[in-house]
């Protein structure tokens, strides 16, 4: 079920070095490099261990918000699998960072993924030929447009999003605190041009 | 050898299991355990023979479930007797080449005699269309296992449009399975898998078995604290409700693994086979799942300790 939001990735960030100031540090981490050797994801014990050690790293790495999780030379991956490693990880960390998964081996794997992360109520962005998608949690019908709207933009305030759609301020932000909560979107405090504060919000991959 | 097998049956015994003369599936099987006129696991049953007559040929849904209830007989340390009437001409000879007699207890008595040689050693590796039985042992995870059950359906139907989707779903049915063993069995007894594609008859066979509490022992303690609303269901409807929605004794946050098995093996047709320790559900795909109004539930069966899965995955296009 693979129906799910799908978006062109040329404006995609990948790497530390391409970020604007206000951007969101990224990291590409290879999970194989966790597998100790094996090229199948297998079972909750093994996603477990696996967890475990992503923990570590990312824990350790305070200061990138976004890892990209690269799945090169993984060839097969279980439900189980994804639901003890990478997808715990994403729900670890929802709303202060965000985990993108790259190089996906097949549309198997990504059946499988989808089916983890729908189970944990996760949204999960995805990289697979050539193009972006959000698996497993997807946007709520009343906060569908705001989050095509944040994807569509590096980074957003609410104002913005309310100045293009006519609504109110407070209307626009419950959206996007929404989004931010459940894991569609990350965000920083910032300060208005009043002076007050106001969360800026970005993209996840 | 003829004479030999009809003058060892007429020694009196506990139990009798007659396999018919024909393709043993998990359906035959369980109509010869009907026939026979005690249960095996019964208290007052303490010696039980099987018969193989000619032309009986077992498939692996079948030989993997049997192979767990002879095992767990022996464990009881009851006398078991396998009465083979071809001997390695017939069907012991398919069983010995698939690993039967490498993962049967020592303890068993074999008629006319055990085989001389593994079968599985002789020709294990070899030839990839060969079908072995795989050994799931709790205490060592063969990383190896999922993908020789695998590599045996591609020399089958390597050619298909769809092979590689069909793999996929085979194998993680497999891994969702087989996992489900080691995380619940909690049994000594080893548990067992097996892949077999039947060209003839348009399918494939994906058999995970074990020897441990069965599916339903181990939900239902949960389910009041997790899904008091599921508790009120039959078995028949709660197994639905495992592979449709996924219910987990872990919480709502698992399950998963079962339903998306489900969900793939659908996509191919597949019929499901669960036996529990003393009832079997079949459940048959209508509308793209499995639904109570197409499943069929046989209740007050012979024992058998454990949960024993088969996918019936079809091949037909």
């Amino acid at each position: 079920m693979l129906q799910n939001i799908v978006e062109d990735m040329t404006t995609a960030n990948t790497t530390i070095d391409a970020q604007p100031p206000d951007v969101p540090m990224s990291e590409t981490l290879e999970l194989k490099a966790f597998m100790k050797g094996s090229s199948q994801g297998w079972g909750r014990d093994q996603g477990r261990a696996i967890y475990g050690d992503l923990l570590t790293l990312v824990e350790n790495k305070s200061g990138t918000l976004v890892f990209f999780v690269s799945l090169t030379g993984i060839e097969r991956m279980d439900i189980s699998f994804a639901s003890e490693s990478v997808v715990e990880l994403a729900r670890r960390f929802r709303g202060s960072k965000a985990f993108a998964l790259t190089d996906i081996a097949d549309a198997d794997m990504i059946e499988n993924l989808e089916a983890a992360a729908a189970r944990k109520h996760q949204p999960l962005v995805i990289r697979f030929d050539g193009s972006t998608r959000l698996i497993g949690l997807q946007p709520s019908k009343g906060n569908i447009e705001a989050f095509q709207f944040a994807r569509s933009h590096r980074t957003v305030r609410a104002a913005q999003f309310a100045a293009a759609n006519n609504m109110p301020i407070a209307n626009a932000s419950m959206k996007f605190k929404q989004l931010w909560e459940q894991g569609f979107l990350l965000r920083r405090e910032s300060v208005a041009e009043s002076g007050g504060v106001e969360f800026l919000y970005f993209r996840i991959g | 050898m003829l004479e030999t097998f009809k003058s060892r049956k007429t020694i009196a015994l506990d139990c009798t299991i007659t396999l018919p003369a024909c393709w043993v599936g998990a359906d035959e099987l369980e109509d010869a355990l009907r026939r026979s006129h005690a249960s095996p696991h019964d208290s007052g049953v303490y010696s039980i023979l099987v018969e193989f007559p000619t032309k009986c040929k077992v498939m692996v849904d079948a030989a993997i479930r049997l192979l767990s209830l002879i095992n767990q007989l022996d464990h009881c340390a009851k006398r078991v007797r396998l009465a083979f009437e071809e001997g390695e001409a017939g069907t012991m000879g398919y069983l010995n080449r698939m690993g039967f007699f490498d993962n049967l207890s020592r303890n068993i008595e074999v008629l006319p005699d055990w085989p001389s040689i593994s079968g599985k050693r002789r020709y294990g590796g070899r030839n990839a269309s060969l079908v072995e039985i795989e050994r799931i042992k709790r205490d060592h995870r063969d990383g190896t296992l999922l993908t020789r059950l695998t590599d045996s359906l591609m020399s089958t139907c390597g050619d298909r449009q769809d092979a590689s989707d069909l793999k996929g779903a085979a194998w993680t049915i497999l891994a969702e399975l087989i996992d489900n063993v080691f995380s619940h069995s909690r049994t000594p007894l080893d548990g067992y898998a097996a892949l077999q594609p039947y060209s003839g008859g348009g399918h494939v066979r994906v058999a995970v078995s074990d020897s441990g509490l069965g599916i339903m022992e181990t939900l239902r303690p949960a389910l009041k604290s997790e899904f008091p609303k599921l508790a009120v269901l039959s078995d028949l409807e709660l197994l639905v409700e495992v592979f449709r929605q996924g219910v987990s004794r872990h919480g709502p946050d698992r399950g998963c693994g079962l339903k998306g098995s489900a969900a793939k093996a659908i996509k191919f047709k597949a019929d499901l086979d669960v036996r529990m320790p003393t009832n079997r559900v079949k459940l048959v795909p209508a509308h793209g799942m499995y639904q109570v109004n197409t499943a069929y539930c046989h209740d007050k069966l012979p024992l058998i300790w454990g949960t024993h899965l088969c996918f019936k995955i079809s091949l037909k296009t």
